[in-house]
């Protein structure tokens, strides 16, 4: 005990003394914010990024912060789905679709004062093409192996083909990249933020720094994780990632080759995970914006004065249904009994935000292939009894999985939702089991290995391509579906490899009609997410595929 | 140690003492005080009122409590809630079901495992606390022992703050009812134990212990048919504290989200966690069990004080 007291003593003194340090730091940043400095937009996040680097990324948190810093070679219009020129400013294919050439722009340079050149975008391909190891993990490479499948060396047997071949710069400003097969994937894969463009000094950087770790537990790479290595040509530059305090800070980069430079001195992304808490930081003039808008708040907000720009509706929520987990529910009439048991348009009536519509099919009805004629499933519970009684699954019984603690573009309030749908369920005889999960990493776990019958879940559109949505879930067997339909399965892969634009519309009409007639979940509804900001701002065009660029922001 | 030990023990200690002058014992003393006490009778009032309501709650609630009955008319997404009204007293949730039966219904859920709870920590505490005190005073040096071991055991679960360590079980354990039961129950072990360990050894000295281990009983008939019998006063008065804390603990639990889960089943904590969220917009929503859980547990610290004070003379100053 002696010996105890005098390090007790010092801890607490120690202790004292850091917290006096911490305290000083934070009322001196808080002056610095409060010093009438109006150049720092500060914009709410409802999570960390994964990474600074975006070709790691895979959700849209990290997105929105590597956007502002890193371009890719196509991208979409302001407040549109329609693609335009990025990096280049035009892009052409030959008539099978495997060979891409892209004319680049000129005088672009990089964050590290490296010019972009046909040779830096091979180079940029060179790398993904060639990652190993860890980098081979989805959590690492989604997207490359969404969209060109696997790698030069495949180290596992679960990554794809690859579909990437090589590319080649035949001139200063045009790169030509060939793919083995077409795909619906192309162009609008290249819009990708996954598929940014680097600067070669800084791929030269992240060569040295390897990432580590198995299955979920990875450990990103160094450079993706702190500021100085990655080098884009976006507006702004990546200037500090303060951890801590969950805050990147990006600078405006002056010698930005866009037309205009971004309209504030700093940005900053600051996470505040939960909802009603990034409220009141803009109630309370603590951050300008932020994004996931409870609808509850939308009213609450406009009276007070502040800006509550409404999104196009670019995603889908649905009810999966996991077909192998129980004989009834491969029985088609059980699963149209669940469709016909559901009253969607309640939930768009009194959950959803402004916009919303009770969806049909699995993709919202901006996106071309969207078909009127399939199959639809009014709300008729009695009908719905029915068709249970005529299946004999009179004494059904589901487990039906939702995430606590999330709110999602698609879905603001799961737990809400959920309640809703069980009830309606409840009403039609069949009963329901709750499940709820937290959203990292348990549900998304559970209901991508086949954990629950059924579950919520959505998707937000990446570029305005139907094959996006459905051939995210229906182009071969998965487990967060678990059923075979080899209609449905053919009819997807044809028309990811058919190069023509109109005949894939057709198709995708025609995939849409068979996947409502076979019903392996049920589309509840599109809504657009909403995103505010203070009064004193000038508003960023809003983007339905939640892709903001702040550099348009400035204060009045 | 603590305050909080030292209180227990001198709980304990008062309460096994016999006032031989008067003659009446301490306990028809104490039932004198406590009848004239006004906080007494209103931590009366008010738990009988919801020891009732948990009774027959299901069969007076107007509605279905978890039937959404009314959705059609609550826009969440507009801000739109409907408040007390003819119909529903205490107006809507968020999804359109009845406050009012969902409140009288959700006082069973806070009132079984407040009371589950309590058994539960009062019975582990009672066989750790009945051990320790036994073995101390009956034990020799073994027992000397054992009881170190166990206090020792006992003092650093006393000394974590009780909803830290509930909380930490519950997150250990899961999501369900049964977690926060024991979770709850747990926390009351070491006050149980402490509590009887000290009353024992108060009644080891007694003259009549002392009569019956001079007559050649055996130390376990003197133990179970003596000692116990005449100790357990006080653990049964801090019962009734004890549930107090219990209904605020499963309440909070509930509404860190570790309790039932199935979130339709009303439950006072669940019904406040809910209403959080739209307290700008519907406050009467949020309101209704937030003041049910303070009265309750006004009510069971009102007894349970007043309890202790009537047991304490001079704690009464």
């Amino acid at each position: 005990m002696r010996i105890a007291r005098p390090r007790a003593a010092r801890t607490f003194v120690a202790a004292l003394a850091i917290g006096l340090v911490a305290s000083g730091c934070a009322s001196e940043r808080d002056d610095d914010n409060s010093g009438g400095d109006s150049e720092v937009f500060v914009f709410g996040a409802a999570g960390d990024p994964a990474a600074i680097d975006p070709s790691l990324g895979s959700d849209g948190e990290t997105f929105r912060v590597t956007r502002q810093a890193f371009e890719t070679l196509i991208d979409h219009e302001p407040g549109g789905t329609e693609l335009v020129g990025g990096l280049a400013h035009d892009w052409s294919s030959n008539e099978e679709g495997t060979e891409w050439t892209f004319e680049l722009e000129e005088g672009v340079t990089f964050h590290d004062g490296e010019e972009l050149t046909a040779e830096v975008v091979c180079q940029n391909f060179d790398r993904w093409y060639n990652w190993a190891g860890t980098y081979q993990n989805t959590t690492l490479s989604y997207y490359w192996q969404a969209v060109f499948g696997g790698f030069a060396e495949n180290e596992s047997e679960d990554v794809p083909e690859p579909n990437y071949v090589g590319c080649e710069a035949p001139d200063e400003l045009t790169a030509t990249i060939t793919v083995a097969e077409p795909s619906a994937n192309y162009p609008g894969g290249f819009s990708l933020q996954a598929f940014s463009i680097h600067s070669p000094k800084a791929i030269e950087a992240y060569a040295e720094d390897d990432p580590s770790g198995e299955g979920e537990n990875i450990t990103f790479p160094g450079y993706s994780q702190e500021a100085g290595t990655v080098a884009g040509t976006g507006p702004f530059q990546v200037s500090e990632w303060n951890k801590g305090n969950g805050e990147v800070t990006l600078e405006r980069f002056d010698d930005y080759w866009g037309e205009t430079d971004a309209g504030v001195e700093e940005l900053v992304f600051r996470t505040i995970p939960e909802e009603s808490a990034r409220r009141q930081a803009l109630q309370a003039g603590d951050i300008h914006g932020y994004d996931l808008v409870a609808p509850a708040d939308v009213s609450t907000l406009e009276e007070e004065g502040f800006q509550v720009p409404i999104r196009g509706v670019f995603n889908i929520l649905y009810m999966g249904i996991i077909q192998e987990r129980q004989p009834e529910l491969e029985d088609v009439q059980v699963r149209q009994a669940l469709a016909h048991a559901l009253d969607r348009q309640n939930i768009v009536d009194t959950q959803l935000p402004e916009g919303g519509v009770a969806a049909t099919q699995f993709i919202p009805d901006t996106v071309a292939g969207y078909s009127e004629d399939v199959q639809t499933y009014e709300y008729d519970p009695e009908l719905a009894q029915e068709l249970l009684a005529e299946a004999g699954a009179e004494n059904l019984t589901l487990e039906f999985c939702y995430p606590t603690e999330v709110t999602r573009p698609y879905m603001p309030a799961p737990a809400d939702i959920y309640e809703l749908l069980r009830a309606d369920l409840e009403a039609v005889g069949i009963t329901v089991e709750p499940k709820p999960l937290t959203w990292n990493p348990d549900y998304q776990e559970t209901t991508r290995s086949g954990g629950c019958d059924v579950y919520l879940l959505g998707w937000t559109g990446d570029f305005n391509d139907a094959y996006n949505f459905l051939g995210t879930w229906f182009d071969g067997y998965t487990k967060e579906w678990g059923f075979q339909n080899d209609e449905i399965f053919d009819l997807l892969s044809e028309v990811r490899t058919e190069p023509d634009v109109a005949t894939r519309e057709a198709m995708y009409e025609e995939a849409n009609e068979a996947i409502m007639e076979f019903l392996p979940g049920v589309p509840i509804s599109s809504s657009p997410p909403s995103i505010a900001f203070s009064p004193d701002v000038n508003l960023p065009t809003v983007s339905p595929l939640t892709q903001e660029n702040f550099a348009e922001v400035s204060f009045k | 140690m603590s305050t909080k030990t030292d209180k227990i023990d001198r709980l304990a200690a008062l309460t096994a003492q016999r006032e031989t002058t008067t003659g009446g014992s301490l306990w028809v003393e104490a039932f004198r005080r406590l009848r004239s006490s006004k906080m007494a009778l209103i931590g009366v009032a008010i738990m009988a009122l919801f020891v009732v309501i948990a009774l027959i709650g299901p069969w007076i609630a107007p509605h279905n409590p978890t039937s959404q009955l009314w959705r059609d008319e609550v826009f969440t997404n507009r801000g739109e809630f409907v408040g007390p009204r003819g119909e529903n007293w205490l107006g809507l949730d968020h999804l359109g079901r009845d406050q009012l039966s969902r409140m009288l219904v959700g006082a069973r859920q806070t009132l079984l495992v407040g009371v589950i709870s309590t058994v539960l920590g009062f019975v582990v505490g009672a066989l750790i606390g009945g051990v320790s005190g036994a073995a101390l005073a009956f034990g020799g040096r073994a027992g000397q022992r054992l009881d170190t071991v166990l206090m020792r055991f006992i003092d650093m679960m006393l000394a974590m703050p009780s909803l830290l360590l509930a909380v930490s079980i519950a997150a250990v354990m899961g999501q369900s009812l049964t977690t926060v039961m024991i979770a709850v129950g747990v926390v009351q072990v070491p006050i149980f134990a402490r509590l009887l360990r000290g009353s024992m050894l108060s009644q080891a000295n007694a003259d009549y212990v002392l009569a019956a281990r001079a007559l050649g009983v055996r130390r376990r008939r003197v133990v179970m048919g003596h000692v116990l019998p005449n100790s357990l006063g006080p653990v049964i008065v801090q019962s009734t504290l004890a549930l107090a804390t219990a209904i605020i603990e499963a309440a909070a639990l509930s509404y860190l989200g570790l309790g039932n889960p199935d979130a339709a089943q009303p439950e006072w904590g669940v019904m406040l966690a809910q209403a959080e969220r739209f307290f700008d917009e519907a406050p009467f929503m949020a309101i209704c069990p937030a003041l049910g859980i303070i009265v309750t547990a006004l009510g069971f610290t009102l007894l349970g004080e007043s309890m202790r004070e009537a047991l304490d003379p001079k704690l009464r100053s």
